[in-house]
């Protein structure tokens, strides 16, 4: 019986994946994903990671896309704080819109609007490495 | 009585005779400029310098250069969020908001004492400041800040140059 159900399950999910890698490859992606600039005081472009797109509802941690100039998805980041990294919190199912990952940069953030406090970005880029020029200014 | 006043700079001219922090003597007309910087990656964010010596009067500017990300400068006062009081209890409280980069905020100060103030999104990192109202005295007559400490991360609390630090060098920068 729960093959029968599983299978469904799956299918949709599937589907849901394939339409959101869709419509998160241009700025902007579609709702409920938000301009983070509009959320919170912050540059509308940020050197080193874009223009940063995020659902509300997934704060702190996102995910949250960022976009070169030309519009094009350059990042999937997660924002994790880091007094969260305990035996007791953990941070599952986080959602990647864009599967495409070429590489994959975690550092650390001492914090900025909308995520105010220390934290680390885990950043999936789904671009080359030699690539990221293209957002750092 | 504190004055504060919000600016976005003009880049290019029409800044006041801003101080030159490296100067030792600082006259009461001209304005201390404190910087809002932070690193490329956003792995570190300071104020430069982080404790000043100033005279009653004396105005201060606190100006973002950090072009990725926002900042403020808020005094320890609990009208702002219910912070402890850090600052004299006769002085007015003041609260930039978020300063975009390149966008600046300025404080007259006119009672002497210490006055603390933090970056509100980074206070839990350490970017805090300290600014001293007054005139120096020779031999030591001012003491370490005994202050409301509450609720104030050890980030911050291990942050603040010390008085007599500052008293001493006029100037104090994060190491």
């Amino acid at each position: 019986m729960k093959k029968f159900v599983l299978a469904p399950v799956l299918t949709l999910a599937s589907s849901f994946c394939a339409i959101a890698a869709d419509e998160v490859a241009k700025a902007p992606p579609a709702a409920p994903f938000q301009q983070v600039s509009r959320l919170v005081k912050l540059p509308d472009f940020l050197p080193g990671i874009g223009q940063l797109f995020v659902d509300p509802a997934t704060l702190p941690a996102g995910p949250f896309l960022a976009y070169g100039r030309d519009g094009r998805l350059v990042s999937t980041i997660y924002m994790l704080p880091t007094k969260d990294l305990n035996p007791d919190k953990s941070f599952d199912n986080l959602a990647a819109p864009d599967g495409n990952v070429d590489h994959v940069d975690v550092y650390y953030n001492a914090g900025h609007p909308g995520v105010e406090e220390p934290h680390v970005h885990v950043v999936l880029w789904h671009v080359a490495a030699a690539s990221e020029a293209s957002v750092a200014k | 009585m504190t004055v504060a006043r919000r600016d976005v700079l003009s880049l290019g001219g029409g800044l006041v005779a801003a101080v030159s922090l490296s100067r030792r003597d600082v006259r009461a007309e001209e304005v201390v400029e404190i910087r809002m910087k932070g690193r490329a990656d956003g792995s570190q964010v300071w104020f430069d310098p982080i404790g000043v010596l100033i005279k009653p009067g004396q105005m201060v500017r606190w100006i973002n250069y950090n072009p990725g990300n926002s900042h403020t400068t808020t005094a320890y006062h609990p009208a702002n969020f219910g912070k402890p009081l850090r600052i004299p209890e006769a002085a007015k409280s003041w609260d930039s908001d978020y300063l975009l980069p390149e966008e600046s905020f300025s404080n007259t100060f006119t009672e002497q004492g210490v006055y603390d103030y933090l970056c509100i999104p980074h206070e839990h990192a350490g970017m805090v400041g300290r600014i001293i109202v007054g005139e120096p005295e020779p031999h030591g007559g001012w003491m370490e800040l005994v202050a409301a400490s509450r609720g104030v991360p050890d980030e911050a609390l291990k942050a603040f140059p010390m008085v007599e630090e500052i008293m001493a060098k006029r100037i104090v920068r994060r190491v």
